[in-house]
């Protein structure tokens, strides 16, 4: 190996300037590629969260206008037209639905009488849902129970924007957060003189508003859920803007069909209402619209930077292997084999590509660092490094394949012309 | 000799010509990438009104009577709205005061909107007071603007845009018209132009940057409040608001809600002004909610950048794609340097021959030079086409992604000013070639 370290070393110091273009080009195309690939992983986690609902079978209607005038008695009605829709399995009210861009936030502590600006409270996204809105949203049951009929007719807004009963149910990571290595069945949340006790805890449901996950994107699953009775269910958010979601569950294959139908029927029911039907992926893929487009610009710059990088090295390696024409001819004259020719260009595009990487991950470990102080990301896991530098490895040793060929099958007669 | 490197630079671009292209390519794909994101950050940071905004200032004055209100929790400190908004008496009283040339209180409210027959449609809808249009620069193109007397009298009239009297009434000419607001008249007195800067600096609550989103219809607030018009959104409340008229539908008398902007127009005036609003908030009583006066007059640039109103990700993909800039930089520098040395013979000769070091490196830059200048001429429908694309996703503000002169010429001074740091390096060191040496192996 000494051996054939030694000639290259000595060759690349006769070729400083290029040497050093490319070790500062692999250098610089890992510090970025890094990161790059750090925020791609970034945004497809946030993509791909676990959302622990039936996300494919469920459409959500929408009614708005402030012209809508709705009664209490609607409501029921409105439930039972939309019920006998063939194909849906169950159907309820809700606030907003999980990652639908707006939502109900609030803060709330674990001690009586905690105030909004308490430090150990927790800021959470809210959902008022109505009778069967379990079934309706397909929430999977944890631990304790959802509401019964009573907790139901018993919660109203009554002046406040949180329910007036004293039920809740919490979700998995949130119950965790709170009560570690505790059940939370019966643990008690606070905000001023309000109180609510948790009846239930379901399997982890997102949440839409960002405000709940600061601090390194903890937070996802801040969600909880109170009752609601249908007497103030709908409008009941301030007579300025009456928003309320149907949300109808059927099998993804006859969603598309069940959606029609519910808006087909509420037009029906409120001739001058507006009224918006949409599957639910379609929410979630629209919510994470943003990120989705982030990570490809970053996929095809990744790809750009690789190729040109590429393209780089074989340049300068062409340029070498014509340079040493001569030289690797009088290897080969002298006995080196067409292998060895070859495996000399390799040794050496690996031996410049392991100096580019060494200074490389220190540049993108800087970066990572200024990129969290300076703009919402998190701190790059370990393993995209290696990752990383295998790649350019790889990258290396495919871009001077070529060159590296060419210098192979120069013959050993080439030793004996002057050039 | 600038005649004969400059020859000589064109003479070597078209030896190797593949290296040639390669080059050039790389330049113009760095340059697009840094251009493209340039343009849109040049875009988004513009004068929102060009002759204008220098002389508006937002004035805030904390007169809430509660306690500050950031809360807390496990994740994060988040706190409430901080648009820096004053509710309606503190709005009503630094209007009388009538202290600056001009000023106007706003807030941005959702309607429905109703003409004549059909379908009532949803609106953004601007409530103000008089000196809004003129302060602002909404041109009318018909009728009048209200009067000061009229926001006194709370009178239900309506500036509406061109485009909304389309659409109520089928004619841009709607003077006289009424419009229905939550079942009430409002006689429409003025039609303006469609009116959008960007960003929407004086209510950054309702968006920053629109695509088509734009107040199409203009009216006193206090009409507004008597119709029951309420703001969704609020900085601060009273204590004694009733909790459901602190988040939604907020109390006008008791919450936070309009943002009062005030022209002046010399150094003297902001001094003035200043003075006037610290005196303003010295005579609120807040202490005994531990809150200290508090004033503020604020210019349109110290706002936006208060407000972060340029995305994020927007100033991320500036420093990306100036990192790629720098990676294609390198990896250019490097394939000049090959394709420089390859001719050591010939330098060899030419020095030997008597030229300068300084000619040598002259005709090096040059073709350095020339490379990243084609690459500029090649990047510009690359920028375009890399504008195209971003107007393409739907992110509000990708709508402003053009190129304007100064980003056109900005795009060549850069290309130029690459072709020179690229072939710095790279020209230094075909420039140190020992004419005896190359000479002699050749």
């Amino acid at each position: 190996m000494d051996m054939a370290i030694r000639p290259i070393l000595a060759s690349l110091r006769a070729h400083r300037t290029t040497a050093f273009l490319i070790i500062a080009e692999i250098a610089l195309a890992c510090g970025v590629l890094c990161n790059a690939m750090s925020m791609i992983g970034q945004n497809m986690d946030d993509i791909r969260l676990r959302n622990a609902i039936d996300e494919g079978g469920i459409s959500v209607v929408r009614i708005s206008g402030s012209e809508v005038k709705t009664a209490a008695s609607d409501i029921p009605r409105d439930l039972a037209a939309l019920r006998n829709i063939p194909g849906v399995r169950a159907v309820a009210t809700s606030s907003d639905m999980p990652l639908d861009n707006s939502g109900l936030t609030w803060s709330f502590g674990m001690h009586p009488g905690a105030t909004m600006n308490d430090i150990r409270n927790a800021y959470v996204e809210y959902y008022l849902v109505g009778e069967g809105a379990d079934k309706a949203m397909g929430l999977h049951l944890i631990e304790g129970r959802f509401f019964d009929a009573d907790e139901y007719a018993n919660s109203t807004l009554n002046g406040e924007l949180v329910s007036s009963g004293h039920a809740v149910v919490i979700t998995a990571s949130l119950a965790k957060r709170m009560w570690p290595r505790q059940s939370a069945l019966g643990k008690l949340l606070y905000s001023d003189a309000l109180w609510y006790a948790v009846v239930g805890v379901v399997d982890d449901v997102l949440c839409s508003d960002d405000g709940t996950r600061d601090a390194g994107g903890r937070g996802f699953y801040n969600s909880v859920f109170f009752p609601i009775s249908p007497a103030s269910a709908l409008g009941s958010l301030g007579p300025a803007n009456p928003v309320n979601d149907y949300v109808l569950r059927s099998t993804p294959r006859d969603r598309d069909r069940v959606l029609k139908a519910a808006v087909a029927k509420l037009h029906q029911l409120y001739p001058s209402a507006r009224i918006k039907g949409q599957r639910y992926t379609d929410m979630r893929d629209q919510y994470f619209a943003d990120a989705s487009s982030l990570a490809w610009t970053l996929v095809v710059v990744c790809a750009v930077m690789l190729a040109v990088t590429a393209f780089g090295i074989m340049g300068l390696t062409s340029f070498w292997v014509q340079q040493r024409r001569r030289q690797i001819g009088i290897r080969r004259a002298v006995g080196a084999t067409r292998g060895q020719i070859l495996g000399y260009f390799r040794l050496e595009n690996f031996l410049l590509t392991t100096a580019g990487v060494a200074i490389g991950m220190g540049l993108a470990f800087a970066i990572n660092i200024y990129l969290i102080k300076h703009y919402e990301m998190r701190l790059m896991p370990w393993y995209y490094l290696p990752c990383c530098v295998v790649t350019l490895w790889v990258l290396g040793q495919l871009a001077v394949q070529g060159p590296a060929m060419r210098a192979a099958a120069v013959p050993p007669v080439v030793a004996t012309r002057s050039v | 000799m600038m005649g004969y490197s400059m020859e000589l630079a064109l003479r070597g671009l078209r030896r190797y010509p593949k290296t040639t292209a390669l080059a050039v390519l790389t330049v113009a794909i760095g340059l697009a990438a840094s251009m493209t994101t340039l343009a849109l950050l040049h875009m988004l940071s513009a004068d929102p009104l060009r002759g204008r905004s220098q002389h508006l200032h937002l004035a805030w004055v904390d007169t809430v009577l509660a306690k500050s209100q950031t809360y807390r929790s496990l994740d994060s400190d988040w706190a409430t709205y901080d648009y820096k908004r004053l509710k309606t008496p503190d709005a009503e009283a630094l209007l009388a005061a009538h202290k600056g040339t001009l000023q106007a209180a706003m807030a941005d409210l959702d309607a429905q909107v109703g003409g004549d027959k059909g379908e009532p449609s949803n609106e953004q809808l601007l409530a103000t007071s008089s000196d809004f249009i003129p302060m602002f620069g909404v041109a009318l193109q018909d009728g009048r603007n209200w009067t000061a007397a009229e926001d006194a009298a709370r009178t239900p009239v309506a500036v509406i845009d061109s485009e909304l009297a389309q659409k109520l009434f089928g004619t841009p000419k709607a003077i006289g018209r009424v419009v229905q607001i939550k079942h009430h008249a409002f006689r429409v007195i003025g039609v303006s132009q469609p009116y959008a800067p960007q960003p929407h600096f004086y209510g950054l609550n309702a968006w920053t940057f629109s695509g088509n989103e734009r107040e199409s219809i203009f009216v006193p607030f206090g009409a507004a409040i008597d119709v029951g018009l309420a703001s969704s959104s609020t900085d601060g409340c009273d204590d004694v608001t009733e909790k459901s008229k602190q988040y939604i539908a907020v109390d006008p008398m008791h919450c936070e809600w309009l943002a009062f902007w005030v022209q002046l127009d010399t150094p003297q005036e902001v001094t003035a002004y200043r003075s006037f609003l610290d005196h303003y908030a010295q005579q609120q009583p807040l202490g005994s909610f531990g809150k200290k006066p508090q004033s503020q007059l604020l210019s349109v640039q110290r706002w936006l950048t208060l407000q972060n109103a340029i995305p994020d990700n927007v100033r991320l993909n500036v420093l990306l794609a100036g990192s790629f800039l720098l990676l294609c930089m390198v990896n250019v520098a490097g394939l000049l340097a090959a394709k420089f040395m390859r001719r050591g013979a010939e330098v060899g000769i030419r020095r030997a021959l008597g030229a300068s070091r300084r000619a040598v490196m002259l005709h090096h830059l040059f073709e350095a030079g020339m490379v990243c200048l084609l690459g500029g001429v090649l990047a510009w429908p690359l920028t375009l086409l890399g504008l195209a694309l971003l107007r393409m996703q739907d992110q509000g503000f990708t709508d402003l992604a053009r190129l304007d002169v100064a980003m056109f010429a900005a795009l060549f001074a850069l290309a130029l000013a690459v072709g020179v740091l690229v072939g710095l390096l790279p020209s230094w060191r075909v420039s140190m070639v020992q004419p005896g040496l190359q000479v002699k192996s050749a």
